[in-house]
């Protein structure tokens, strides 16, 4: 039996209040509904526990944020940083998502069936961002692990100067970051990207490229002095 | 930080303007508590052009009144005036160019801040609804507006470094900023080098001063705001407006926010969706464009009815 949602009216309360009531109705074991966000900021921020949080319409600045386990459901549009140092859990936006999307996350998965604005995936410690539409200027900026998929085209300056982590394409390039190399695609990211795609009801791109890093960022070379000027 | 808002009316008639960029102001007040303005877009006044002046804050603001208006002609007069605090509202007839009539009038701390068919401007120290004490804003109706909540970062706090600023010359056009110019001073030294006066030291006011400089040498309002994206440095998401166009334009790296939806019949947009949502409630899906970009709507220019 599916347990009655608690719904968290968001008119008249501060975030806070809010964010408490979510995390009273998670430890009640029921999930929530967040109504009427109106794209308040920091809605469902450290949420440390399993649960499904629905938020019924758009969300502001943060969403999502620090979350450690929950399911996270956004029915419009987020803004900036949805599910910023996120740990483990799933956060969704049916719609489009601002600037830094799934910064910083170290785990778990973010699902943007929209597009994504600039720098979605900027510091990425892990996890998985699935983006649905396209994604803007510098995406996947400095990525440590993890996996970031654009189903349709990325801006400029893509996978610029990243450790080590994986960027996937299946539109159009603008540029390729420094240090950022195309390499062919093995079996097992077959494998996780048809898991992935398949688990979020993402149409898979026709044709998928992957980039990596060139590692040639990874220790200073002198010989390399013209591809450091660029990144610094 | 600052906030900026600006309301577009896609389809035939009019909006309630004046309330909504207010509601989006105040959604934005935090970004910026310590002035707030707008630049709404009504239908005018049927024979003459509306100027706001900002007054001398430090004399008696019934006394400057008075030396405005004298300092109307030759080449202006005006058919009806009202003074709200500080600010001047002047219907006036013109048979000289704009730069002549601001010559003569901005001397001793007064500025003209407005000048248009359709264009009513409008600032004040503090929160947004102090602007309602200026005009009517719950009543207003009109095709689009702009506004600014400032937080300032780099210059003072007064009704003069208050946004928006009028592109000093152009009629009716007017632009609101979030973000920094970091070429600013070499710009205003170009501009100052050609004649272009300055009034504050807000960094925001050489957008204003370079959208009327393109324009007065030929360039259309669209290709101003494109080729701005080149010739500032720094963070910008700035929003301008003319009696029919309304566009924003954005720096590079996007580094300041800039949320935007689009509907059948309008288009909206702010810093933050919250702004968005308290003006239109569920309608649209916002979308945040990247960087290095510029976007412009057009619509007829509303027809002045002159009276037989």
């Amino acid at each position: 039996m599916i347990a009655e949602a608690t719904i968290v009216d968001c008119a008249g309360r501060a975030i806070r209040e809010i964010n408490r009531a979510i995390r009273a109705g998670l430890d009640a074991g029921r999930p929530v509904r967040v109504a009427g966000p109106g794209a308040r900021h920091n809605i469902g921020v450290a949420l440390l526990r399993e649960g499904t949080v629905t938020v019924d319409g758009s969300a502001g600045y943060y969403c999502g944020g620090m979350n450690d386990g929950a399911t996270i459901e956004i029915k419009g549009s987020a803004g900036w940083g949805v599910a910023e140092g996120m740990l483990s859990g799933l956060v969704t936006v049916e719609g489009n998502a601002g600037n830094a999307a799934a910064a910083s996350i170290r785990g778990g998965t973010v699902v943007v069936r929209g597009d994504c604005a600039s720098r979605a995936g900027i510091a990425m410690k892990g996890g998985l961002l699935l983006i649905g539409g396209d994604a803007g200027y510098m995406t996947g900026f400095m990525m440590q692990r993890g996996a970031v998929v654009i189903c349709g085209d990325a801006g400029d300056a893509l996978a610029d100067s990243m450790y080590e982590g994986v960027v996937f394409v299946g539109g159009s390039v603008a540029s390729l970051g420094n240090d950022a190399v195309i390499m062919e695609l093995d079996a097992a990211d077959e494998r996780m990207l048809a898991e992935a795609f398949e688990r979020h009801h993402v149409p898979r791109p026709k044709e998928l490229r992957k980039i990596v890093a060139g590692r040639k960022l990874w220790n200073f070379e002198r010989t390399e002095m013209a591809t450091w000027r660029e990144a610094l | 930080m600052c906030g900026i808002a600006g309301y577009f009316h896609k389809t035939e008639g009019d909006a309630p303007i004046g309330a909504v960029l207010l509601s989006m102001l105040n959604a934005l007040a935090r970004r910026g508590p310590d002035s707030a303005g707008a630049a709404l877009y009504g239908h005018g006044e049927p024979r003459g052009e509306i100027c706001w002046i900002k007054l001398d804050e430090l004399a008696d603001h019934g006394r400057s009144e008075a030396t405005v208006l004298e300092r109307l002609a030759p080449g202006a007069r005006a058919l009806s005036h009202a003074r709200h605090g500080a600010l001047l509202r002047i219907v006036l007839q013109r048979d000289e160019p704009v730069r002549d009539l601001c010559a003569r009038v901005e001397r001793d701390g007064c500025e003209v801040i407005s000048l248009g068919r359709s264009l009513e401007l409008v600032k004040e120290v503090g929160a947004p609804d102090n602007l309602t004490a200026v005009l009517d804003l719950s009543t207003f109706r009109g095709t689009h507006g702009i506004g600014h909540t400032r937080l300032s970062t780099e210059s003072k706090v007064d009704l003069s470094h208050s946004q928006p600023f009028w592109a000093r010359g152009i009629p009716d056009l007017a632009t609101v900023h979030n973000g920094h110019i970091t070429n600013y001073d070499r710009l205003r030294r170009v501009y100052e080098g050609r004649g272009y006066r300055f009034f504050t030291h807000n960094d925001s006011e050489v957008i204003a001063v370079y959208l009327a400089h393109l324009i007065s040498h030929g360039r259309t309002f669209e290709e101003a705001l494109r080729s701005s994206l080149d010739d500032f440095d720094g963070s910008f998401t700035y929003l301008a407006a003319t009696a029919s166009e309304f566009g924003y334009a954005r720096d590079p790296f996007a580094f300041k926010p800039l949320i935007t939806v689009e509907t059948e019949h309008a288009v909206a947009i702010a810093n933050e969706e919250i702004a968005i949502r308290s003006a239109l409630g569920d309608a649209g899906v916002a979308h945040e464009p990247s960087g290095h970009i510029y976007r412009v709507w057009r619509r007829a220019p509303v027809r002045v009815q002159v009276p037989a």
